[in-house]
């Protein structure tokens, strides 16, 4: 006897009985649609949603300068740690032991703009008026960890230990996001995966549909996106619709499964994103000039500037959160060829991004992020016995970039002594960087909560307070 | 010692006053002053002083509530703060009701006020708002802690919080269920319910007025519970065969297929795999090295050996908690009580078989993730000993401790010091890789070939490195000669003014320099692989605090001798801070469950001092029958695995906060009688799934009534069905094709994950870390998934993809949400397209004609015949498939032998290439792929692949 027939008989007979006389022709497109009219498919959890109070940014493209690079040499201009070049160094804090000694900033530094921004010598794009006045420059902020990965968690996810959902997560879990046939958080590396790996994208105790999808730069753009090479687009269509098929018999005998339209809504929306994605990631349509506005045709910005001009055509296309990392910036020894190097790679393209998106009106809305995950001591010790020149990890000040989104443009705000070594003026922990980014979105950390493990967890962990002075 | 031993206090107290103080003394007070002292006032104290008046420099919104006055002078614009009286148009009212959005405080979901809360504020500001004087507050309170039980719940003793206040509130008896001490309640009289199990559920069935779904169907139930006990699915003749035997009896078909699953070696497999998701297991240590822990395999297989042999559960806690001290207690009464003679084995590992195996289990204490790099030796130790000791009572206790590591528990009676007392308790723990020879039963299998390949990896590196340390050092030489100086080596010149040696790197360019660095970092890395063939075990001992370097999460080794008199001095850190050291504290247990420590003298939860005494006195009040969150905790998980909810909804944190269980009764039946019963797993299991509960239909007559009442299946009116963990679906797909290897432990196992996330480039400390080689031949890389090699920086994308636990955190439940990203995976992957090849090869040479083996691939897949609709359409898809396939060809696979790397050097910022061998690809032997078979076999392979997808074969029910 067939099993299936002693299966107990559901009182959904009709609709039962409606699916079964759709029989073999119902393409599974229309099979799920029909279950979301029958109130049947799960709620998407990505659907747009509305901010909690009106929001200044509904974007966040995140710049990640992977390492930590020097405040003093790169936004933060400290005169005195030049007058005490190489002399001795008491200072205590850091990881560096022995013999220390202070190392001044290689590089000069200008005001710029309007707004007198400033920003060391090597900055030559972002330097231009038009982009440099949209900038705000954060001084105040203090991380914890003085190692990487620890670091990296910490400002990507709000906690050290690396199990917690990122900032992304969370701002598409408030947020949803806008274009259903693309990820709505999207991250990309420039060459290797940071330190800590995919647990600085990751989506924590929050559901799945909330992780980080990384755009690879090279192969296929998301793991195993396209179909094997022997496989053309009307046979995934046909496998697809077998699939559905089997499914919908399936179905006859559980029609009262809202996981099977959940999952058979997956597979339609990675059919979607097979032609989505190539066609977001193609950038052929771009004119030549903006291929080299933003440094796609030298190879030193090449691969952060395509991924800078990839982050405003995914913003355009409805994408809630980007991120991009940008590795290298843990210049121990050799500050001034490492550093110079560094901002080479992302100073065009950068610059390029926020002049894009103003053109194109789209930075009121979008919140663009520079940061690394610490700052640099204005110390260093000795490597091999020589006065290595570069800087350690600096857990009590850092700098950051703001652009858009509803920042004070052409503002520094906070301060650092005068060697660069604690944050002294509008001083705040990371998670109120958190909550403040989440306040520029129209999210309040403290009812954007998530209940697990007997708790209501929130980016934060236990609660910020917004950093006003940053927002316009 | 301890200065305030609140517990005997609060004892003495309640006796003390229990006896003087007449009933119905605080009539004479005003109850509502007495409601502000006792109610009103510590909730302003928990939710309002932090920031209305606590510092008087962040006074928010200008308003200070420190007193009545100040709340009816009010704030910043506000001046019916307080209107007494009239609650509903006092501002502060208003603001806890959370029903103003521009006015909700306290601002934090977390801190929001409970309607109870709420209305206690509503009746003191009616009654017009009452503030008496300290002095009258003090008796109203000193009263009130005479009385153990109030309408407002029960004083908990313990040892005693930070603060009176916190020592004395009081908890609703419901809250702390999961404290209460574990009695076996009487099986509720059901009619047709002749199973205690059945008993339980249906009595609360009745109540809700809904019938239990009818007893499934053998087919779906022999794929449950193959799947539920064993982690596989059966085989078709497995299946034919129960059907048939269930139709003769089906009681004796059921209770024969239980035996024979939990006979089989493969049901350990299944259910060490959920310890070691609670226990976080890895093959490395994560953060900025991701280090190999050598031979934690050892742990894994110990585990499973532990399940498939029913050790009792209270020997299995106290062996991992404790092993090492087991060992040596045996060893110590074997070698005739010589304390010489035991260290000397300890040092050489020279243990018996059975003493070894107990600090094999003892890798339990080797699960965080764990790395010192730029951390400080104390801050280092303190993450180590915070993350054991939060999972310790995750996984034992089903407690977060770490909630009450920098303030008393804000909801459970679980005061700070009592984290400081387990934390002491481990304090003496030490990190060690110990030498310990092999087990008999542990397998050695592939070592020959694993060394050789670890050696040629070494080489390579040493090779490179060599090159360029020759290139250098020329360059060096000439300097020195071109200077008039004499050479002198690296480390000669190491300290040399700077005038009187070549720069660091002279000779090299960047990309020199870079490619050094990381052939220095390959170096120790193979170096530090090759121990994975030592005779060694990741363990602990107990002794002093090391010094550490910045190579020690590398090199953790037990010092040569150790000195017993050493103590650790432990104290409570304030707001977790080690620069804020507070009170000393001694080892010692939670005190909440008033289960004493054996043995205690003055203080009943504190344990001995002694140092191999601290540890081992923790693991074994944990392992007591008598404590009711192990046993509880346990007996949760293993009706959770099986029903894929648990009784009590949090199974890693049974506190106030955590969800209340369905069933109290029925747990604590359970509980008491697997402790009855000798703590024993497979008696649990049959136990549970010979109950008609665990036989029931996934379906129910009800289901649109059930959907509104009991959205979560609460009161189990029918059996929950689940989605495969990542693990059960790779290994069903290898059992399904007929290629998995189903060999018993050892080695971890290298599968093939995706080729380029297996090349992907991964930052660690000053490199990039090693491709992912998988193994080299099938039957080395398809085993079951339980011995993949897991790596804390890089998960095998597959398993991630299907939900596999991140393995920083404690994984008390699976998640199985869907997203597009799997849909991938089982459509487009390599992985997947393989499995499907190999299944359609299966199938052809099992089935003649393309109908039998469209019937064949059904039964292997979903363990039922096609009905006649799917037998035809699907025969015509493969054959229309067929005819595509001849117009196609599949390029062949291609396995790189070297990989080009590119990197960032640190040291000029510039982007510079080097190449790493990849020498398991030189004489790999690949699975079948698509290019290797006929159009006819990709056709059926069409079909596989989408039988794979089917919500059907994914799904239990």
């Amino acid at each position: 006897m067939d099993p299936l027939c002693s299966r107990p008989v559901s009182n959904a007979y009709t609709r039962r009985q409606f699916f079964h006389g759709l029989g073999a022709t119902l393409g599974s497109l229309a099979f799920t649609d029909l279950l979301a009219k029958e109130g049947l498919a799960a709620p998407n959890p990505l659907a747009p949603k509305k901010p909690m109070f009106p929001a200044k940014a509904k974007n966040v493209i995140m710049l990640f300068m992977e390492g930590g690079p020097g405040h003093m040499d790169t936004f933060d201009p400290k005169p005195k740690l030049s007058a005490l070049h190489k002399s001795e160094s008491k200072l205590t804090e850091g990881q560096e032991t022995g013999f220390k000694f202070f190392v001044g900033s290689p590089f000069g530094f200008n005001k710029v703009g309007q707004s007198g921004i400033e920003m060391c010598d090597q900055w030559k794009y972002l330097a231009d008026p038009y982009v440099a006045d949209e900038l705000c420059n954060y001084r105040g902020c203090q991380a914890e960890s003085l190692n990487h990965p620890e670091a990296l968690y910490h400002i990507n996810t709000g906690s050290r230990l690396g199990a917690d959902p990122a900032l992304g997560a969370w701002a598409t879990y408030g947020l949803g996001t806008q274009n259903q046939n693309l990820p709505g958080y999207v991250v990309m590396t420039e060459l290797a995966f940071p330190q800590g790996g995919s647990g600085n994208w990751s989506n924590g105790f929050l559901p799945a549909n909330f992780q980080g999808t990384r755009l690879r730069t090279e192969g296929s753009p998301i793991l195993d996106l396209n179909s094997q090479p022997f496989k053309t687009r009307e046979h995934q269509r046909r496998f697809l619709d077998e699939m559905a098929f089997l499914n919908q018999q399936h179905a006859q005998y559980h029609p009262e499964h809202r996981d099977l339209a959940a999952r058979m809504e997956t597979y339609e929306l990675a059919y979607r994103m097979q032609m989505e994605v190539p066609d977001v990631i193609d950038l052929k349509g771009e004119t030549e000039a903006t291929r080299e506005l933003y440094g796609m045709n030298d190879q030193h910005t090449a691969t952060f500037g395509r991924q800078c001009l990839l982050a405003r055509r995914l913003v355009e296309k409805g994408v809630r959160f980007v991120q991009i990392f940008s590795g290298g910036w843990d210049s121990h020894d050799y500050l001034e060829r490492a550093h110079t190097e560094r901002i080479r790679s992302v100073d065009k393209p950068m610059a390029a991004l926020i002049r894009d998106l103003k053109q194109r009106g789209m930075l009121e809305d979008t919140l663009v992020v520079w940061t690394g995950e610490f700052g640099r001591t204005p110390d260093n010790n000795k490597r091999g016995g020589v006065y290595s020149l570069g800087r350690g990890h600096n857990n009590k000040a850092m700098t950051m970039l703001f652009a858009g989104g509803g920042v004070k443009k052409g503002s520094i705000v906070g301060a650092t002594d005068e060697l660069g070594l604690k944050a002294v003026d509008v001083v705040h922990p990371i998670r109120d960087l958190h909550v403040t980014l989440l306040h520029l979105l129209g999210l309040d950390d403290n009812k954007l909560t998530y209940y697990h493990a007997g708790r209501y967890k929130q980016l934060s962990q236990f609660g910020g307070q917004v950093i006003k002075e940053l927002i316009a | 010692m301890e200065t305030r031993p609140v517990f005997f206090r609060l004892i003495a107290a309640l006796a003390l006053f229990a006896a003087a103080a007449p009933m119905g003394a605080a009539v004479d007070a005003s109850a509502a002053e007495r409601d502000f002292t006792l109610k009103v006032l510590p909730l302003l104290k928990g939710k309002c002083f932090a920031c209305h008046g606590e510092d008087p420099k962040k006074i928010k919104g200008g308003l200070n509530m420190l007193t009545r006055e100040a709340l009816l002078k009010g704030g910043e614009g506000l001046t019916d703060v307080l209107v007494p009286g009239q609650a509903e148009k006092s501002q502060m009212f208003v603001a806890i009701t959370w029903k103003d959005p521009d006015l909700e405080m306290p601002p934090k979901e977390n801190d929001r006020l409970t309607t109870a809360q709420i209305e206690i504020v509503r009746a003191w500001i009616d009654a017009g708002a009452p503030w008496p004087s300290e002095a009258e507050q003090k008796k109203h309170r000193e009263m009130e802690r005479t009385i153990a039980a109030t309408a407002d719940g029960v004083i908990v003793p313990t040892s005693g919080g930070l603060s009176e206040d916190w020592t004395y509130r009081r908890y609703q008896p419901e809250d702390i269920w999961g404290f209460q001490p574990v009695r076996q309640p009487a099986v509720p009289a059901v009619a047709k319910a002749t199973h205690p199990v059945d008993a339980f559920v249906r009595a609360k069935l009745a109540t809700a007025k809904v019938a239990p779904a009818p007893q499934t169907d053998p087919r779906t139930l022999i794929r449950r519970a193959t799947f539920d006990l064993i982690g596989l699915p059966p085989t078709p003749e497995e299946v034919d065969a129960f059907v048939a035997a269930s139709k003769q009896d089906a009681t004796a078909a059921w209770s024969g297929l239980i035996d024979r699953l939990l006979a089989s070696p493969h049901y350990a497999e299944r259910w060490a795999q959920h310890w070691l998701d609670v226990t976080r297991y890895a093959d490395t240590g994560g953060m900025a090295n991701d280090f190999e822990r050598s031979n934690m395999w050892r742990y894994r297989d110990y585990v499973i050996r532990s399940f498939n042999t029913d050790k009792p559960y209270n020997r299995f806690v106290l062996e991992q908690l404790a092993g090492d001290q087991l060992a040596d207690a045996a060893a110590r009464q074997r070698l005739g009580g010589d304390d010489a003679a035991v260290a000397k084995v300890r040092a050489t590992g020279d243990y018996t078989p059975e003493e070894a195996e107990q600090i094999v289990a003892t890798g339990y204490l080797r699960m965080g993730p764990w790395d010192n790099a730029m951390v400080k030796d104390d801050e280092a130790r303190q993450i180590y000993r915070d993350d054991l000791v939060n999972n310790v009572g995750q996984t034992f206790l089903a407690t977060t401790l770490r909630c009450f590591k920098c303030h008393d528990h804000k909801f459970d009676p679980l005061p700070t010091r009592d984290y400081y007392r387990i934390y002491a308790a481990f304090s003496a723990t030490q990190m060690a890789e110990r030498p310990l020879r092999f087990l008999p039963e542990e397998k050695q299998e592939g070592f020959a070939e694993g060394r050789a390949f670890v050696e040629r990896m070494l080489a390579y590196a040493i090779g490179e490195k060599d090159k360029l340390v020759d290139k250098r050092e020329t360059a060096a030489r000439a300097w020195f000669k071109e200077h008039g100086l004499d050479y002198k080596t690296l480390e000669e010149r190491k300290n040399l003014p700077d005038d009187q040696k070549p720069a660091r790197a002279v000779g090299l360019d960047h990309v020199d320099e870079g490619q050094l660095k990381v052939r220095e970092q390959d170096e120790w890395i193979w170096t530090r692989t090759r121990e994975r063939y030592e005779p060694m075990a990741q363990s602990v001992y107990d002794g002093p605090d090391p010094k550490w370097s910045f190579k020690s999460a590398r090199e953790l080794r037990m010092p040569k001798s150790i000195n017993a008199a050493w103590r650790p001095e432990t104290h409570i850190f304030m707001g977790g801070s080690l620069e804020a050291p507070g009170e000393k504290v001694q080892p010692g247990v939670l005190s909440a469950i008033g289960l004493r420590v054996e043995g205690a003298e003055t203080d009943p939860f504190v344990l001995p001092d002694d140092l191999t005494q601290r540890r081992l006195g923790l693991a074994k009040w944990i392992a007591d029958a008598r404590n009711p969150l192990t046993t509880r905790a346990i007996v949760n998980r293993v009706w959770q695995y099986h029903f894929g909810q648990p009784l009590a909804g949090t199974p890693n944190n049974f506190g106030v906060k955590g969800a209340k269980p369905t069933h109290p009764e029925l747990l604590d039946w359970l509980t008491a009688d697997f402790i009855a019963h000798g703590w024993t797993f497979k008696r649990l299991h049959k136990l549970i799934m010979m109950s008609e509960t665990y036989r029931q239909s996934a379906q129910h007559s009800q289901s649109e009534k059930l959907r509104n009442d009991d959205p979560n299946n609460h009161l189990l009116a029918f059996f929950p069905h689940r989605r495969l963990t990542a693990e059960e679906l790779r290994d069903a797909m290898l059992r399904t094709t007929g290629e998995l290897n189903p060999t018993l432990g050892g080695l971890p196992a290298m599968p093939e994950i995706n080729l380029e996330v297996a090349l992907q480039p991964r930052m660690i400390q000053f490199s990039l870390a090693p491709a992912y080689q998988p193994s080299r031949t099938p039957e080395q890389r398809n085993r079951r998934s339980i011995y993949a090699y897991r790596l804390r920086g890089q998960a095998d994308p597959f398993l991630e993809v299907f939900n596999q636990p991140n393995p920083n955190e404690s994984c008390d439940a699976r998640d199985s949400a869907a997203v597009s990203p799997q849909a991938f995976t089982m459509m487009n992957s390599d992985l997947v397209t393989d499995r499907a090849i190999a299944f359609a090869r299966r199938v052809a040479k099992e089935a003649a004609t393309l109908e039998q083996q469209v019937g064949r691939a059904f039964a292997l897949a979903l363990h039922r015949a096609p009905t006649d609709a799917e037998a035809q359409r699907m025969t015509a898809y493969v054959r229309q498939m067929q005819t595509y396939h001849r117009g196609v060809t599949p390029p062949p696979a291609k396995y790189p032998t070297r990989v080009t790397r590119s990197l960032v050097e640190e040291f000029s910022g510039k982007i510079f290439e080097y190449e790493e061998i990849l020498p398991v690809f030189e004489n790999y032997v690949p699975d079948p792929k698509p290019s290797d078979v006929t159009a006819e076999t990709r056709a059926l392979a069409d079909l596989c692949l989408a039988l794979f997808n089917t919500h059907e074969f994914a799904h239990l029910y």
